[in-house]
This record gives structure tokens, C-alpha cells and sequence, in this order.
């Protein structure tokens, strides 16, 4: 395999692979998701980033100043309005110890000064809630801004390095929740290339051998696989990849990757095993298999050690299609509530920003993150997969 | 030819009874009498709907009774999550309006993306061969998801804003004709657009097969004018992958779009499906899931007889 593989990368197509600039660029892109993923597996963002609220709910990103409207509401939810609830509690100090959002705690500071910050801050309030709506009301700017400051008093200052991790979290702002959109995205990567790569992995290996020895032994061998493939594929492949993850859904394996797993591969090997068998049929009436036959080798050694390798540039190339059909379907599954359960993924972003109003509201941080997240991936694969076909298979259709 | 169709035939029959088993079985890793009776039921009856539903017996004789209503055509199963109301009964309410949405965008997918791979082949290497084939690289990129979500966004939300009145329909369906255009017409245009990235570059490749091919040159010699060796020697040429792509889809009209259809809320068959699946209803989806694998089985074997029919090269065997 690894001879083949060295074969492979020294080959003619391969030489022209590696002049084509679109390629190596989405090469690049490739690697740079690869190296996310390797960051994220080892713990640079743990699931508990994902899920831990880190400040006001829908936020925009890249610290934009928000409309008028929407600064009051943050300022008067995110710090004002628990703290001045905690200030009746019966026991005040307590509860204010309670009080967090995020990183952000109730500053430290005297109980009577809290008070008095509190209610000036109300005062304003009261007297910006007097205006309709502020977006159309510029001359209450002064007033939001000094109310701003007064809700900002409240929060006790974060050092250097926690103001750092908090901007990296805001970065992309936040979701319904108040959750970090960019911690979300970045894990979604690692979700993402695990599924594409196990499935697609998975699926070329079984697709491979299966068509490989239906092409090469032929007789009832041929008949029992294509058998096996017309069968899935009669099957709409969303309508079984629906059925396969309802099959999961009352098994202890529904909380992991497994029924997601499951279900790519069962559509997903048909493609390449048909290629293959293909590829295998042809290769197998060349000279070389017949004189390795001459040769006096086995059946299983000419599969396995002259026949298979040489179909490895369509495993690369059905590799990289199914990769992109993987992350695509993803999404679809994690829509449908039948995919990626407890942890995020692109389509759970996607799924919650359509379901909970977001887009209809004009708030597109969450969506736009995974959509432009997954659209550079998809394309890399898609402009590497082009070229794979293009060095190593032209006449392809 | 009557006998390459029945061999085929027979040879498939095997596939049908293995898909409708494999549906059969998967369906059956899950209890669903608990979700159809609730949480509070007793015991007896638990017992006594299972013995109703009739999922006591065992398996191949249900499957057995499965294949026996296949095979007489005969739907009048009730369903388990609607009673009252049989199998057959309500696939035929879904395939209407699940038709009305797939039909016209196929038709007006293959327009478009025909057209523009004809004539992005025969620019081919110029920048506006290469601007087309970059746009569909990009388009293949993007979530179905997203498209859904931005198309219902834009056409139902920001254009009845702007209109001042509601152009497109949020959600919801009505039959007729007349409220065609209100529900439909902004599910059909997100599936052509969705669409279009693949079949462009599908029917591109199809069309710069047969521009490199002799009849061409020879045509050129000739002195025929381009738009004549496009139309009617290209495009004549490239019918049968044509047609043979879009006999392969044409089952797929009558199970819809789960998607746009549970988005949009078309009580269409992708919807039928995908509530019966959630919901644990059986029959629905064994009896979905049959017909349209026999539906599919006979497009194939159909397909490679037009085939045979149109390129007298082929021979049936």
C-alpha cells in the first residue's frame, strides 16, 4: 500500500497535479482545518467552551457597535437587571456572589455604592424607556452612552489574559443562548472532518474490496455484490439514511457518532464500488495480471498486491467526493434531529439559526459562521477533487 | 427484447424483496407501541395493541403479509398514527402536491442547466466558460440548508416587505392552480438554484464529449454555422445521457423534498415520510418505501431500453 501510494504521488498525474495552483491552494485551505482539528482534539477548545454562556444572547461579532435598540436591551439585561434583583434579596451579598455572565462578575465594591450605581442607572433607564424606539431617536445617543457606562460600572474589570479569551470567544458574537458562535464553529471542524474522514474512510475501504473482487472473480461473486448495491440504491439515500439514524435512536449508541456513522456508510460505498468493479475488470484483461498469473501467484496476492493498488487513484478521488457528500449530509441529518447530538456541528448551527428566529429577525452571526466555516472546507474538497479527476482520470465524465 | 425485459425483471425481483425486508428490519430496532400509546399505558395494554398492530407474529410472517398487500395492490391498511384513515388514502393526498413542487423544477432545472452547459462547452477555456464553472464549484459549496433558510428569508420575508403585501407564503399549502405560484413557485426556484451547481457541470461535461468528437469537424468542414452544430448536431448527440439523467430522476419526483417540503410545510410525500418515520407509523414508510424502490427498478430497466432504442449501437443482452 504505502509502495502504490509512493507510486502514485511520483506518477505523471501527479506531477501535474502539483502544478496546478487552484489545487494546492485548496490543499493549503485543507491543512489549515486539518491543523484546527488536531488543536481541538487536543483539548485547545473543550466541549464545555461550547456550551458555557460567555455574555448577552445574540451578539453581534467582530465588536460591532449594535443599533441603539439593541445596546439599551443588553445593557439593561446582562448586568443591571440581575444585580439590582439580587440587591433585595435578604441576604444581598450572597446573591451578588451568584450573579455571573460569563467571565463577568458584580464588582467589588460596597453594597451602598452598588446601590447607588444601580438606581442612577434606572433613573436613565426610565427615562430612555420614555422614547419609542431609540434607533430613530439620535439625540438619546449621550444618554445611552452614559448609561452604558453606568451598567459597565458594575462589572468588575477582567485582567489582561481573561479580556483576551473573552474577546477571542466575542469574536464572532454570540447565539441565542449567549453562548460563543466562534468557539462553536471552530469545534464543528473537528466534528466535521471526523465524520467526513471515518465515513469516507470506511466507505472506499468496503466499496474498494467489494468491487474489486466482484470485477475480479466475476461469476457468482459479481452477482451477489451488484446484488447488494442495486438494493441500496433503490433506496432513496436520504430516506435510508433517515430510517438507518431512527434504527440508532432508541439504542445506547444515539449519544455518539455512531448511527451518523452508520448511515454515510451504507450509502456511501456503493459509488466507489462500482467504480471500481469497473476499473477491476478492465485492469484484470491487461498483460501484466495475466503474466502474474503465469507466475504461479494466487488469486488473493494479484487482487491485493497488482490489481487493487492500481485502482488508487479512483479510492483518492471517490476519497475526496465523499468527504464533501459526508459534511454536506451532515448538515441535512443534524437538521432533522436524527444527526450530531451532544456536541455542536455546522448543521446544529445552522438548524437553531433557522428554528429560533434568527434569520427572520436579521441576526446572521450564527448562520453566516457555519455557512462560511463549511463553505471554505467544501470548497477545497471540491476544487481538490476536480483536480484529482482532471490528473488522474480525464476522461471521466 | 420481450425476453432482455422479463430477464431483467426476474433478475430484480430479489433486490425488491430485499429492500422491503431491509426496511422491515431496520424499522424494527425500535419498539414504537410505548410512543403510540403513550406514557401511562398498563401492561395488557401494551399487550393487546401489539397484538393489533400485529407485531406479535413473528417477523417473516408479517413480511410475508407485507409482500401480500404489495402484490395485490391493496393499501387499505390503516395507518397507526391517524385511524380512519388508510395507507393508500393518504400517499394519494401527499403525491399531488409533493408533484406540483418536483415536476416543474425538474423541467426547469434541465432547461437551464442544458442551456448554460451547451454554451459553456462551447465556450469552453474562454472567461465565461470559466466564470460559469467557478459560480457552480461555489454553489455546490454552500448547505441545501442554507439556501433553503436565505431563499425563505429573502423571497417570503424581505420581498413582502418590500412589496408591501406577502409575495410567497412563509409556510402552509393550498391546492389549486390558483394558489400554485403564492406556496410553491419560491420552493421550486431554491431547488433549481440548488440544483443547478451539479446539473450545469454534469451536462458541460456531456456537451465537451461531444464536441470533441469527428461528426463536429466534419459538420465544421462543411461550413455549417456554429449555431446550427450546436443546436442540432451537439445537442441532438448528447440527448441520450440527456434523457437517460432525467429517467434516473424521475421516481424521485414522487417521494418530493423532505427539506423544502417539512421547511415550506407542503404536505407533500417527503413530509408524509418523515413525520411516519419520527412517529413510529410502519405501514406508511414499508409501503412508501416499496413503491418507490419498484418505481425506481422499472425507471432503470426502462431507461436501458430507451437507450438501446435510441443508439442503435447498443445491444440488449
Amino acid at each position: 500500500m504505502i509502495s502504490s501510494l509512493r507510486r502514485l504521488f511520483e506518477s505523471r498525474a501527479a506531477r501535474k497535479l502539483r502544478r496546478d495552483n487552484g489545487a494546492l491552494v485548496a490543499l493549503l485551505v485543507i491543512c489549515v482545518y486539518l491543523l484546527v482539528t488536531i488543536a481541538v482534539m487536543c483539548n485547545a477548545i473543550s466541549l464545555n467552551d461550547c456550551s458555557q454562556v460567555i455574555g448577552p444572547k445574540s451578539a453581534a461579532g467582530f465588536f460591532l457597535k449594535e443599533l441603539p435598540e439593541r445596546r439599551f436591551e443588553i445593557a439593561r439585561t446582562s448586568m443591571l437587571k440581575p444585580v439590582a434583583r439580587a440587591l433585595q434579596n435578604s441576604d444581598p451579598t450572597a446573591a451578588l456572589a451568584d450573579v455571573k455572565l460569563g467571565r463577568w462578575a458584580v464588582a467589588d465594591k460596597r453594597l451602598t455604592q452598588l446601590q447607588k450605581i444601580v438606581s442612577d442607572a434606572i433613573a436613565i433607564q426610565h427615562e430612555l424607556e420614555k422614547s419609542e424606539n431609540l434607533d430613530q431617536a439620535p439625540e438619546l445617543e449621550p444618554k445611552l452612552v452614559e448609561f452604558e457606562r453606568k451598567t459597565a460600572e458594575l462589572i468588575e474589570p477582567l485582567s489582561r489574559w481573561d479580556r483576551l479569551a473573552q474577546n477571542a470567544a466575542m469574536l464572532l458574537g454570540t447565539d441565542a443562548q449567549g453562548r460563543s458562535i466562534f468557539f462553536r464553529a471552530l469545534y464543528s471542524i473537528k466534528v466535521a472532518i471526523q465524520i467526513g474522514v471515518v465515513t469516507a474512510v470506511v466507505s472506499v475501504l468496503i466499496g474498494a474490496i467489494l468491487g474489486a473482487a466482484a470485477g475480479f472473480f466475476g461469476g457468482w461473486v459479481d452477482h451477489c455484490v451488484v446484488w447488494l448495491y442495486t438494493t441500496f440504491s433503490s433506496i432513496p439515500s436520504l430516506v435510508l439514511l433517515v430510517v438507518i439514524a431512527y434504527a440508532f435512536s432508541a439504542s445506547d449508541a444515539k449519544e455518539t457518532l455512531l448511527p451518523v456513522y452508520v448511515a454515510f456508510c451504507a450509502t456511501f460505498w456503493i459509488g466507489t464500488c462500482r467504480v471500481v468493479r469497473g476499473e477491476t475488470m478492465k485492469l484484470k484483461q491487461l498483460e501484466y495480471v495475466q503474466a502474474a498469473r503465469t507466475a504461479g501467484f494466487g488469486s488473493a496476492r494479484i487482487l491485493f498486491r497488482h490489481v487493487l493498488p492500481n485502482t488508487a487513484h479512483l479510492m483518492l478521488i471517490n476519497f475526496s467526493l465523499l468527504l464533501i457528500g459526508a459534511i454536506k449530509s451532515e448538515v441535512i441529518l443534524s437538521y432533522l434531529g436524527l444527526g450530531v447530538q451532544s456536541q455542536p456541528s455546522w448543521g446544529i448551527m445552522i438548524r437553531d439559526a433557522g428554528n429560533n428566529g434568527d434569520v427572520m429577525s436579521g441576526f446572521f452571526w450564527q448562520i453566516g459562521a457555519a455557512t462560511f466555516f463549511m463553505f471554505f472546507l467544501v470548497l477545497a474538497f471540491n476544487i481538490l477533487s476536480d483536480a484529482l479527476q482532471d490528473a488522474f482520470d480525464p476522461k471521466h465524465l | 427484447m420481450w425476453a432482455y425485459i422479463i430477464r431483467r425483471v426476474v433478475y430484480n425481483i430479489p433486490v425488491f424483496l430485499a429492500i422491503v425486508l431491509l426496511v422491515m428490519v431496520l424499522l424494527r430496532q425500535q419498539d414504537p407501541v410505548p410512543g403510540l400509546l403513550g406514557k401511562n399505558a398498563t401492561q395488557k395494554e401494551y399487550d393487546s395493541k401489539r397484538k393489533e398492530l400485529g407485531l406479535d407474529r413473528p417477523l417473516m410472517v408479517q413480511y410475508v403479509s407485507l409482500l401480500n398487500q404489495i402484490v395485490r395492490f391493496d393499501f387499505k391498511q390503516e395507518m397507526w398514527t391517524q385511524p380512519g384513515m388508510t395507507v393508500g388514502e393518504q400517499l394519494r393526498k401527499a403525491i399531488p402536491p409533493s408533484l406540483s413542487l418536483t415536476l416543474p423544477a425538474l423541467v426547469l432545472t434541465s432547461l437551464v442547466s442544458i442551456s448554460i452547459g451547451l454554451f459553456s462547452a462551447f465556450a469552453r477555456g474562454r472567461w465565461l466558460d470559466k466564470a460559469l464553472v467557478f459560480f457552480a464549484v461555489l454553489g455546490m459549496s454552500v448547505s441545501f440548508l442554507v439556501y433553503i433558510i436565505f431563499g425563505q428569508y429573502l423571497g417570503s420575508y424581505q420581498l413582502g416587505q418590500l412589496a408591501g403585501r406577502p409575495i410567497f407564503a412563509i409556510h402552509g399549502y393550498e391546492p389549486g392552480l390558483e394558489h400554485w405560484a403564492y406556496y410553491l413557485l419560491l420552493p421550486v426556484l431554491i431547488s433549481v438554484v440548488v440544483s443547478m451547481g451539479y446539473d450545469t457541470r454534469f451536462y458541460r461535461a456531456v456537451m465537451v464529449e461531444e464536441t470533441g468528437r469527428d461528426y463536429i469537424t466534419t459538420a465544421r468542414s462543411k461550413g455549417a454555422s456554429t449555431a446550427k452544430i450546436m443546436f442540432v448536431h451537439m445537442l441532438r448527440n448528447a440527448m441520450i445521457p440527456i434523457i437517460t439523467r432525467i429517467m434516473i430522476t424521475l421516481p424521485f419526483l414522487v417521494t418530493g423534498s423532505i427539506l423544502l417540503e417539512t421547511f415550506f410545510g407542503i404536505p407533500g410525500m417527503g413530509n408524509v415520510l418523515l413525520t411516519a418515520i419520527l412517529n413510529s407509523d410502519f405501514p406508511v414508510v414499508e409501503v412508501f418505501a416499496s413503491i418507490f424502490s419498484g418505481m425506481f427498478i422499472v425507471s432503470i430497466i426502462a431507461t436501458d431500453i430507451l437507450y438501446a432504442v435510441f443508439d442503435p449501437r447498443v445491444r440488449l443482452q
